[in-house]
C-alpha cells in the first residue's frame, strides 16, 4: 500500500487566528530576550550559584524531544515498520523544528548572543559543549537531507540517512547529557549515566510529543488516524518510562549507597524541599507511574493522550531536576568544615524563575507552532486524508 | 567595476584580513620574551593564621584595582569552621586557584578562557559569549557573572567589564607585568599573602610550599591549584 502525502489547506479562520495568537507570542518572547540582552541578566532568576535557569532547562528539554522523534521517525524508514510510514515526513520535520526551539533558546540566554558565531570559528576539542556545536548544526543538516529524500521518494536513500539520523540524534543526545555528566566537581552531575538516561528521557518525552501531536493535527485536519498506530506507540511508550525510571533507579541507589554523595543524593530525594516535590510527584508519580498504569489498563485513545502529556510534563520535570539542584547545592570547599562566606560559599542557593524567562519559553515554543503549521501549508507532510 | 578592480579589491581585502592577526602575533611573540615567560609561574602562599575575621582590606583593594561588578567577588573572606563542638572559626581568603589544568579552559567553547605561558588563567572578555559553562565547572566559584551594566569605574586605567560576560581573579596580571604584586597582596596589613615565582626556588612561596605544610583547596578534583595556604 503507498502512502500519499498532501499540504494542509492553511485558509480556514482557525488557522489564521492560531497563526496571530502564535505571533503575538513570539513577539512578547522576543522583546523579553532583547530586554535580557540590553538591561542584564539581573532580570532573570539566575545569580552566580545558580547560573543556569529555566532556558537551559527548555534547551536541553527541546533536544530530548526533538531526538526522540528523530528516532521515532525511523521506526518505517531505517526498521521496516511500514504502518508508522504516516507520521515519518512530520516526525523528522517536527525534530529539526525542535533543534531550532533549543538553539534558539540556548542562544538567546547567552550574555553575548552577537557572538554566537565565535562558536563556530574557534572551536575547543576539549569541551564537549563545543562538540554539540558542531553535532546540533549537523543534525539540523541530516534532517533537511532526510526529508529531501523523503520527498523524493528515494527508498534507499532514506534508510541510509535515517540511519545516521538515530545515529546522530543519539549522539546529539548523549552530548548533551554529557554537559552535565562530565562535570567532575559537581556531585549530581558527575555521572557516566547522564548521557544514556537523557536518551531514554528524550525517547519518552519524544514518543509523548509526537503522539499528542498526531492526534491533534489530524485531529483538526480532519484526517484518518489508524488507531493501531497509536497503540503501537503508546507500547513504546510504556517500555520507554520504564527504561528512565530504571535510569534513575540505578543512578540514585549509587548515589545513595556511597557516603561521600550522600548528602547530595538525600538533599535531592528526601530534604522535602521543592526539588523533592519535583522529583517524586512530578516525575515519579504524575510524570511517569500514573502514566504507565494508564496505558496498560486504558486501550482508548483519549486515555494514551492524556498519559502521554502527563510523560512530557514528567521530563520536563526530570530537566529541571539534572539543571537546579545540582547548582544550588553548594560545592563542597572544605570537607568536614562549615563555610560562610558574602559570596555565599557553602550556603544553598536558591533560584526562583522570573516572568521574563518563562514569556521567553513560551515565546520559542510559539516560534515552533508557527513554523509547524506553516510547514504544514507548504509542504505535504501528512498523509492523504480518507475520504 | 570591472574584473580588474574587482580582483586588486578582493585581494586588498584578503590581505587585510591575513594581517589582522598580525600585531596580536608580534606582540605575543614579544610576550613570550618579557613578562608573559614560560619560565615563570606565579602562585600564591596565604598564610591564614595572620589573617583576622571581619577585615575586608584585601577584598576592598580588590574591587578598587579591578573594576568588580557590585555582587561580584574576584576575591572573598570565608569564614570556615570545624564541625566538631568547641571548634574555633578560622577565616581564609578564596580566590582564583589559577589552576594549571583548569576546568574552566577545558570547557570553555570559543576558548575564551585561557591560559597564559606563566599559568595565569584569563578571560578574554571580548571573546566570552557568557555561556557560563565556566561558572558550572569551577568547583571553586571563583567566577562571577556581570549581571547588570554598571558605570561606576575606581580605576581607570583597568578595563571595564560589559554585562554578560564572566569575570574572575586574574592575579592583577597587568600589575605583575608592570613588576608589581597582586592587589591585596600589596593591601594585606598582616602580610598574609605572598605571592611569586613558583619555578624560581629562591622565591618566598617556593620555599613555603617546599617546606610541605602548604596545602591547597581540593587538590583531589585535580585541577592543580595554584594558590596555597598556611595554617589550615
Amino acid at each position: 500500500m503507498k502512502t500519499y502525502f498532501t499540504k494542509i489547506e492553511g485558509k480556514s479562520n482557525g488557522f489564521y487566528i492560531l497563526l496571530g495568537i502564535l505571533g503575538v507570542l513570539a513577539m512578547a518572547g522576543l522583546y523579553s530576550s532583547y530586554l535580557m540582552f540590553t538591561k542584564g541578566h539581573y532580570l532573570t532568576g539566575m545569580n552566580n550559584q545558580v547560573p543556569w535557569g529555566l532556558p537551559i532547562i527548555i534547551t536541553i528539554y527541546f533536544i530530548g524531544l526533538s531526538a526522540g522523534s528523530l528516532v521515532l521517525s525511523s521506526l518505517s524508514s531505517v526498521f521496516g515498520k511500514t504502518e508508522y510510514k504516516g507520521f515519518s515526513r512530520i516526525a523528522v520535520y517536527l525534530a529539526a523544528l525542535l533543534l531550532v526551539g533549543a538553539l534558539l533558546s540556548l542562544g538567546l540566554d547567552l550574555g553575548r548572543p552577537e557572538r554566537i558565531m565565535l562558536a563556530f570559528f574557534y572551536l575547543n576539542p576539549q569541551s564537549i559543549f563545543s562538540w554539540n556545536g558542531f553535532l546540533y548544526s549537523s543534525y539540523i543538516l541530516i534532517c533537511v537531507v532526510y526529508l529531501w529524500a523523503m520527498f523524493k521518494e528515494k527508498d534507499k536513500l532514506v534508510k541510509a540517512i535515517g540511519t545516521l539520523a538515530v545515529i546522530w540524534a543519539i549522539g546529539v543526545h548523549s552530548g548533551t547529557g554529557g554537559i552535565f555528566g562530565f562535570t567532575s566537581g559537581r556531585e549530581l552531575y558527575h555521572s557516566p549515566l547522564t548521557p544514556p538516561s537523557f536518551v531514554a528521557a528524550a525517547l519518552s518525552s519524544g514518543t509523548g510529543l509526537t503522539i499528542i501531536l498526531l492526534v491533534l493535527t489530524f485531529k483538526v485536519t480532519r484526517r484518518f488516524l489508524d488507531p493501531q498506530l497509536i497503540f503501537g506507540l503508546s507500547r513504546l511508550l510504556i517500555a520507554f518510562i520504564l527504561v528512565v525510571l530504571y535510569f534513575l533507579a540505578v543512578e540514585n541507589l549509587t548515589r545513595i549507597y556511597s557516603p561521600a554523595s550522600y548528602e547530595a543524593t538525600h538533599f535531592l530525594l528526601f530534604s522535602g524541599n521543592v526539588y523533592c516535590l519535583v522529583f517524586w510527584v512530578g516525575l515519579i508519580f504524575i510524570g511517569s507511574i500514573v502514566p504507565a498504569i494508564i496505558l496498560f489498563i486504558k486501550k482508548s485513545i483519549g486515555w494514551i493522550v492524556f498519559s502521554s502529556a502527563l510523560v512530557v510534563f514528567g521530563v520536563l520535570c526530570e530537566r529541571f531536576i539534572i539543571v537546579i539542584p545540582g547548582q544550588v547545592l553548594p560545592s563542597e570547599l572544605f570537607p568536614g568544615y562549615e563555610v560562610s562566606s558574602p559570596f555565599m560559599d557553602g550556603a544553598m542557593g536558591s533560584y526562583i524563575i522570573s516572568p521574563l524567562e518563562i514569556i521567553q519559553a513560551v515565546g520559542v515554543l510559539a516560534i515552533i507552532g508557527i513554523l509547524y503549521i506553516l510547514g504544514l501549508k507548504f509542504f505535504a507532510f501528512l498523509p492523504e486524508g480518507k475520504k | 567595476m570591472d574584473r580588474r578592480t574587482f580582483l586588486k579589491i578582493g585581494a586588498g581585502v584578503v590581505a587585510t584580513t591575513a594581517m589582522g592577526p598580525l600585531p596580536q602575533l608580534v606582540s605575543c611573540l614579544q610576550a613570550k620574551e618579557t613578562k608573559a615567560c614560560a619560565k615563570n609561574k606565579w602562585g600564591m602562599v596565604i598564610d591564614v593564621a595572620k589573617c583576622v575575621e571581619g577585615c575586608t582590606v584585601c577584598m576592598d583593594a580588590c574591587r578598587k584595582e579591578n573594576n568588580v561588578s557590585a555582587g561580584n567577588y574576584w576575591i572573598r573572606l570565608a569564614t570556615i569552621k570545624p564541625k566538631v563542638p568547641n571548634a574555633k572559626s578560622q577565616p581564609i581568603p578564596l580566590l582564583c586557584n589559577q589552576c594549571d589544568d583548569p576546568f574552566c579552559v577545558k570547557v570553555c567553547l570559543v576558548k575564551a578562557s585561557f591560559k597564559r605561558q606563566d599559568g595565569i588563567v584569563l578571560i578574554d572578555e571580548h571573546r566570552c559569549i557568557g555561556c557560563r559553562y565556566c561558572m558550572i565547572v569551577c568547583p571553586y566559584k571563583s567566577r562571577s557573572f556581570v549581571f547588570k551594566h554598571y558605570e561606576e569605574i575606581t580605576n581607570p586605567d583597568s578595563p571595564k567589564r560589559q554585562h554578560g560576560v564572566v569575570e574572575k581573579c586574574d592575579f592583577c596580571v597587568s600589575r605583575i607585568d608592570k613588576g608589581l604584586m597582586p592587589a591585596c597582596v600589596e593591601a594585606c596589613p598582616n602580610k598574609a599573602m605572598s605571592f611569586g615565582n613558583l619555578n624560581d626556588p629562591n622565591s618566598e612561596v617556593a620555599k613555603l610550599v617546599a617546606t610541605g605544610k602548604a596545602q591547597r583547596i581540593r587538590p583531589d578534583l585535580g585541577s592543580k591549584p595554584k594558590v596555597y595556604y598556611l595554617g589550615l
